[in-house]
């Protein structure tokens, strides 16, 4: 009898510390299996968060976290507002572009406030149908947050609260025979976003008063998206009926755009007397392109950080990978022959300067003239580079 | 009577002390009911201009004449507009100077002050500040004095004029019987973008310095209604100084209450110590007189039988 009493609460002891340690080899399991989800620490302040306490961050996601590795694409082009019908119709909200557009601001975070790591969850999945109420005072009803989220910009694009602005007319069209196009708001067809080709300002810089910016080509040559230049700029800095696009930067805000990329070059790099030619690489990189190299962007070859910097003009140092067996030489305007085929390239092109057509008499003492007696087949008549 | 001198002014002494204390201890301690609601209207949300559904919804819940509401028509906008018996809330318009182009709308109603001057002014207490937080008027007890009208720093209580028999006072209630039933007010649940937001003034005080403390730029750092006339159940939130929204600036943080407390709370001590002390002055007076009196009188009887029985002599 005394021995049962001893050995029941033993038996319990060795049950419940197998029970802990299974729960914490799955804890570790669990644990394992997050490792691709952001940290807990990007939302949960405190070491050991609880249900009952999970001391979240109030602001979670600040604008930037939120804003970045995601693209207009993702999202969908065309949104129908159409929850809450009451004295208006639904909304066609152009969520295409809009994302485009927030880029130059404070990014998708601008609406997708408080969104979770790595999703940007429509507006209805927190806002529910009722107003705010005693208990939610910070999460207003769907119609709330809607409205808040528009008319910020819309008012100040405008300067007025129509409300069918955004909205259809309640008897307006059969939503359901017509597709949603992002190109067609409201009966109005948006227009298309053209960046102009050219600018020109005079400037009170006088030893060279004329700046041209060939913003076509910074775009197309250069590869740099809006937001590269146009950072920060809030909505109505260009969206606002009663007046032009506002350009009221200061020097130092306009140097400083083009400083981004420009900062190590002398003045007179955008400054002259008149207007600057368009790049061409000849002109400016001193280095003509051949026609493999001309259909190439700038940034297949001059990938590194923003800056294009000088590059090596031996062919080896970007097309190294190349060997005789792996080279078609055929692209050249040269189909080698047989005995030629199997050489290396540096048994002709000596120090592999690739540049230069190489001559015969390396090789060949009678040195025939490299026409007369080709290496193989001319398919077409080489250049000298 | 038997009441000496000295005890008399022992006892007024004492009865004068505890009246002050009494009254003292009453009003000075109580800050309010703690959980009691009240409302935030963020001035820079409110549409203003083709909406004013507040003002819709608020004739609705308090069943009052529709008649001329045209909420499309922005012509109202022209002039200021106050409360008046058929609309409770109204929304203004006024343009700074700041930003001319985009004007700020600001909803009007009754602040539910913390300490109502209408209530205080109120000859019999036909006006009471719940513990729920609205202001309610009771139209049983109102003799149509009309004194609450004046005493209202905000000037909304407004009288039913053109009705001849049963005239009321009426302002706004922030829909006290659908607080009670659970619900939010009128204007707070139609409110598009949610500018009136309906909470425990505590609560609301929170989400406006959080307001503020997120977007510096959008927001002057102030909560009007926090401690304007001790603190009123309606605050705002401007993007501008509120001088230029139509707020008086001039008002103070004491309680419009508390300018006539000393007086009112001499009227029972007066009413009660008075009388005694005078009727006290009058009694000793006269029983000074008394005494003299018979005091005379018998010196002249003592002089009269001397001089009797001098002549009798």
């Amino acid at each position: 009898m005394k021995k049962t009493f001893i050995i029941w609460p033993l038996i319990l002891l060795l049950l419940t510390s197998l029970g802990g340690l299974s729960h914490a080899f799955r804890a570790q399991e669990s644990s394992q299996q997050d490792a691709s989800k952001p940290p807990c620490s990007d939302c949960h302040v405190c070491a050991s968060p609880t249900k009952a306490d999970p001391c979240l961050e109030i602001c979670v996601w600040t604008k930037a976290k939120a804003g970045k590795a995601h693209t207009p694409d993702e999202g969908p082009d065309v949104a129908m507002l159409d929850q809450l019908e009451e004295l208006y119709g639904p909304v066609t909200f152009d969520h295409k572009h809009h994302a485009e557009m927030v880029g130059m601001g404070e990014g998708c975070a601008i609406c997708h406030h408080y969104s979770p790591p790595g999703k940007f969850p429509p507006c209805e999945e927190c806002h529910g149908d009722e107003p705010s109420e005693p208990q939610t005072l910070r999460k207003p009803g769907l119609k709330g947050a809607y409205h808040r989220q528009c008319m910020g910009c819309h008012r100040e694009w405008s300067h007025d609260t129509k409300c069918i602005e955004c909205h259809l007319p309640s008897n307006g069209v059969d939503l359901a025979s017509s597709p949603l196009d992002s190109t067609d708001i409201l009966g109005i067809e948006h227009p298309v976003i053209t960046p102009p080709v050219m600018r020109v300002w005079t400037t009170p810089y006088r030893p060279g008063p004329i700046v041209t910016l060939h913003h076509q080509e910074h775009i197309d040559l250069f590869g740099l998206r809006c937001v590269d230049c146009h950072k920060q700029e809030n909505c109505s800095y260009c969206h606002d009926l009663d007046k032009e696009a506002r350009v009221n930067k200061t020097d130092e805000e306009i140097h400083a755009i083009c400083n981004d990329c420009h900062l190590s070059d002398a003045c007179d790099k955008c400054h002259d007397t008149g207007e600057k030619p368009a790049f061409t690489h000849a002109g400016n990189g001193n280095w003509e392109l051949n026609r493999f190299h001309q259909g190439l962007s700038c940034r297949a070859c001059h990938p590194t950080g923003r800056k294009i910097g000088k590059l090596s003009a031996r062919c080896s140092d970007c097309h190294g990978g190349w060997n005789q067996e792996n080279f078609r030489h055929a692209v050249t305007g040269l189909q080698l022959d047989e005995i030629h085929v199997e050489l290396d390239c540096s048994d002709c092109h000596i120090d592999l300067r690739y540049g230069r057509i190489p001559r015969c008499n390396s090789c060949h003492d009678d040195c025939r003239n490299h026409e007369d007696a080709p290496p193989g087949e001319y398919i077409r008549m080489l250049s000298s580079r | 009577m038997s009441l000496k001198r000295r005890d008399f002014l022992k006892l007024s002494t004492v009865a004068a002390c505890l009246g002050a204390t009494s009254t003292a201890h009453g009003m000075e301690d109580f800050t309010g009911w703690p959980d009691r609601y009240g409302m935030l209207t963020d001035t820079t949300l409110c549409i203003g201009a083709n909406c004013r559904r507040c003002e819709e919804a608020c004739k609705r819940v308090n069943e009052r004449p529709m008649e001329g509401l045209d909420l499309t028509d922005n012509s109202v906008f022209e002039q200021t507009r106050r409360t008046d018996p058929n609309s409770y809330t109204v929304v203004n318009r006024f343009t700074v100077s700041e930003d001319s182009e985009n004007p700020v709308y600001v909803k009007k109603q009754c602040m539910h002050c913390n300490e109502p001057a209408c209530a205080s002014a109120c000859l019999v207490r036909a006006f009471s500040k719940t513990k729920e937080g609205p202001v309610l008027y009771n139209k049983d007890v109102c003799i149509g004095c009309r004194y609450c009208m004046l005493a209202c720093p905000f000037r909304i209580p407004s009288y039913d004029y053109f009705d001849a028999f049963t005239p009321q006072v009426r302002k706004c209630t922030m829909c006290y019987d659908r607080i009670v039933e659970g619900k939010i007010p009128g204007c707070a649940e139609i409110c598009p973008k949610e500018a009136i937001t309906f909470g425990k003034r505590s609560d609301l005080i929170t989400l406006a310095r959080e307001r503020i403390r997120h977007d510096p730029d959008r927001y002057q750092p102030r909560i009007y209604g926090e401690t304007e006339v001790g603190g009123t159940s309606w605050l705002y939130l401007a993007g501008t100084d509120f001088t230029n929204l139509g707020f008086s600036d001039d008002l103070g943080s004491m309680p419009y209450p508390e300018l006539t407390r000393g007086f009112l709370a001499a009227v029972p001590i007066v009413l009660t110590v008075w009388p005694v002390l005078l009727t006290g002055f009058y009694k000793f007076s006269q029983s000074r007189e008394k005494a003299e009196v018979e005091a005379e009188a018998a010196a002249a009887d003592d002089k009269k039988g001397w001089g009797d029985g001098y002549r009798h002599e």
